[in-house]
């Protein structure tokens, strides 16, 4: 088919575009068998008037409308499959009727507590019983959302490769972008159920105060802010690997890496930093990074609970020992990085997206025992929680995370990737004798 | 009339393996056009260039004068792609299932049902509408994933080893259906390594080996000049000396190379001559009187055709 073959194309201008000629003959492998059909008259490959067409853009809206169009379709496939049968609303029923045991058992058990003679006032304990199934509820749920959501996420992409349905689905013009989103927004849809179903149980800690709404709204932000960035993971993990078990192992992984492990990392820093009267051991010294805490969702959930407690509760004590490096480093180290943990004059607090509380007292100010109150107004100075200053950031941590995850989803499903490693290149040199 | 699949020069390396080594093809619009060649002779590697799957080493592909590097969204519109394997979604019904894909190109809910409807009726599952996907049998779930390519009124498409693992009734239906596909005025480029089925059915074939193509064009064509000649099987009702006769009659035309009695007065001839020819040999000894029963080409030509043009001694490709 090269019409250099034909010896009528025309006659070479000189020696050296014959040699070229030859060259390019003996190159190409034209069948020697047969030139082919009775030779086409010269015509130089008629294909060249239409072929020229530049890469094209379309425009901006037409583009994402196309993008919508696709997350759409996926959507719709993948929830018709998801929510067929009784299966979803079994497990969403069971779930809630497990949920609101626990809720009621946590009930029972702080009721006991207050029960015990020791003669805590009763004013203070319909609070203190309200902040501990809160804190109980969303404990509960933030470890369902961290491991469902990436479970759910985690075959969307390999299932569609073990099965051999992802050729199918990329020679459709729908885009990978339009892929990623659909299969993301689509496994995110039931544990968003989920969560959304939890919304009137969590609510029933209104009945008992110590609580406020703005509390609970900050809760479920961090929840939903979660389960899109694991979900976000587990579909990144999904279109790197090949296999689904793969791909569940190592997002269970990952999520064990964010929970146990950073937390494993804070403890050892704070531990090793107060080593040595302080000193710490070599880089370890000091608070340590807060980008580490930043990544875990029980860390944003503590400091969402602290903000219901009254100064030195439990919540509080646990994110200051761990971000701020215990509190012995705390007074002289907790200006330099301007964390979560800072003296309140210097700190400006980082407004939460929505919700506005600059400052409120729960009504549970006085649940100190009353030797101990002065000592602990003494220490808001020292101990002074900013609020809204580590969950926000925890919450940016993971939006960003969440993009960055989506974007090489996005680049693996592609069939034909438009980044390329470095290495790759160096195969396919210009010039060769095939 | 352009080619609407045309490829130039299409190289596929895996590392230090060639499985497509300069392929060109060149495929008119309206044409069946059948790729031939033994398992690993980049077959599906080209189709799947094509299909946009694949990023080709180097060289050139276009279906319908978009290129697939470049324009593969506009190639995707114009293109029906059936991969040699694929699966299908559990949990969907027949009907859902096509109703995706038609999302998938953007077709509005009127259009999608008419299609759906119309597609089901052309693939013969029209009663399987509301059955689950993942209980059809390997021939309907094959009929299922073409009515998916055809989803967008595609003006190409390729299909991958469409008829393996099917049965022969199944076979036959596909080859029923295609036929009416061309007859709508698709493009069609098919990919097998079984041969009798493609010869029946297209109108031009590629036989392709080790990453080549090694002949293209019209079957017949092909035939001749690879084989000088087609093979003819002439049967006369004569016995002993009067077959030998009708066999010396037959060995002195021009145009027979050979002549060769196989038995059950059967001759078998080596010819050199095209259609007319062959007519005009058959006009000539039904005048000499010979008691000819019948007069045909011999079957399977390509297959021999096949055997002959990819045999590993030939090795055409070692030039390089």
């Amino acid at each position: 088919m090269d019409p250099m073959d034909d010896p009528t194309t025309g006659q070479p201008h000189n020696v050296a575009d014959v040699a070229e000629a030859v060259e390019v003959t003996s190159a190409v492998p034209v069948l020697p068998v047969l030139p082919v059909l009775p030779v086409l008259p010269v015509l130089p490959t008629p294909a060249t008037g239409p072929t020229e067409h530049p890469r094209t853009r379309p425009h901006p809206v037409a583009a994402l409308r196309h993008v919508l169009g696709g997350i759409a379709a996926i959507s719709v496939k993948e929830l018709r499959g998801r929510m067929r049968g009784r299966r979803a609303f079994v497990v969403l029923t069971l779930y809630l009727v497990l949920l609101g045991g626990f809720a009621w058992m946590v009930e029972l058990a702080m009721e006991a507590s207050f029960n015990n003679g020791f003669g805590q006032s009763a004013a203070f304990a319909s609070a203190s019983i309200g902040q501990g199934i809160f804190a109980a509820l969303i404990m509960l749920e933030t470890l369902q959302v961290v491991f469902l959501a990436p479970a759910a996420t985690a075959g969307a992409i390999s299932l569609e490769r073990e099965k051999q349905t992802l050729g199918l689905l990329v020679t459709t013009p729908i885009s990978s972008a339009a892929i990623v989103m659909g299969k993301l927004l689509s496994a995110l849809t039931y544990v968003f159920l989920l969560i959304a179903a939890s919304i009137p149980l969590t609510a029933i800690v209104f009945v008992f105060g110590g609580v406020g709404p703005e509390d609970v709204v900050r809760a479920y932000i961090v929840l939903l802010v979660t389960a899109l960035g694991l979900g976000a993971f587990g579909l990144c993990c999904s279109s790197l690997v090949k296999r689904t078990q793969a791909a569940t192992a190592i997002s269970i992984f990952g999520v064990l890496a964010i929970t146990v492990g950073s937390i494993f990392v804070l403890i050892f820093w704070v531990v090793l930093a107060r080593d040595d009267n302080g000193n710490g051991h070599g880089p370890i010294k000091g608070r340590p990074p807060e980008v580490i805490a930043y990544v875990n969702p029980f860390l944003a959930q503590v400091d969402v609970l602290c903000g219901t407690e009254s100064f030195g509760g439990t919540w509080c004590g646990i994110l200051s020992t761990l971000v701020s490096g215990g509190t012995t480093a705390n007074s002289s180290t907790g200006s330099n990085t301007g964390g979560a943990i800072a003296p309140p004059p210097v700190a400006v607090p980082v407004p939460a997206p929505g919700v506005v509380v600059p400052d409120k007292g729960v009504g549970t100010q006085g649940l100190a025992p009353d030797g101990s109150a002065i000592a602990v107004q003494a220490d808001v100075s020292a101990f002074g929680v900013v609020r809204d200053a580590f969950w926000p950031r925890s919450m940016v941590t993971w939006l960003i995370l969440t993009v960055v995850f989506l974007l090489i989803s996005i680049q693996f499903v592609s069939p034909t990737r438009r980044w390329h490693l470095p290495r790759r290149r160096t195969q396919s040199p210009g010039p060769e004798a095939v | 009339m352009s080619a609407i699949v045309r490829t130039e020069g299409l190289v596929k390396r895996y590392g230090t393996t060639v499985a497509v080594a300069g392929v060109n093809l060149s495929v008119e619009a309206g044409e069946i056009f059948g790729i031939v060649g033994p398992n690993g002779a980049g077959k599906s590697t080209t189709l799947k260039i094509l299909a946009t799957l694949l990023q080709p080493t180097s060289g050139i592909a276009e279906i319908g004068g978009w290129s697939v590097t470049r324009n593969p969204d506009q190639v995707r519109r114009v293109l029906g792609f059936m991969p040699d394997v694929f699966g299908v979604y559990d949990d969907m019904k027949v009907w859902e299932y096509l109703d995706f894909f038609g999302r998938c190109y953007g077709l509005s809910a009127a259009a999608r049902r008419r299609t759906i409807g119309d597609l089901l009726e052309l693939v013969d599952l029209a009663d399987k509408r509301d059955d689950y996907v993942q209980t059809l049998s390997r021939g309907m779930e094959q009929r299922l994933c073409l009515a998916h390519a055809l989803v967008h009124d595609p003006q190409v498409l390729l299909l991958d080893e469409p008829a393996s693992g099917l049965d022969p009734r199944a076979r036959v239906e596909l080859r029923e259906l295609l036929r009416e596909l061309r007859s709508l005025g698709k493009t069609i480029l098919i990919s097998s390594h079984i041969l009798p089925e493609l010869e029946e059915l297209c109108t031009s074939v590629a036989i392709v080996d080790r990453g080549q193509v090694l002949a293209q064009g019209k079957v017949s064509d092909i035939e001749r000049q690879l084989r000088f000649g087609a093979v003819l099987r002439v049967r006369v009702l004569a016995e002993g000396e009067a077959l030998q006769a009708a066999r010396d009659r037959l060995a002195a035309d021009r145009d027979v190379a050979t002549a060769e009695i196989l038995g059950d007065g059967t001759i078998e001839l080596g010819f050199r001559g095209d259609d007319a020819a062959s007519a005009r040999l058959l006009a000539e000894v039904v005048r000499d009187g010979l008691p000819i029963v019948t007069f045909a080409r011999a079957a399977s030509d390509l297959e021999e055709l096949f055997l002959q043009v990819t045999a590993p001694d030939r090795a055409p490709m070692d030039a390089a």
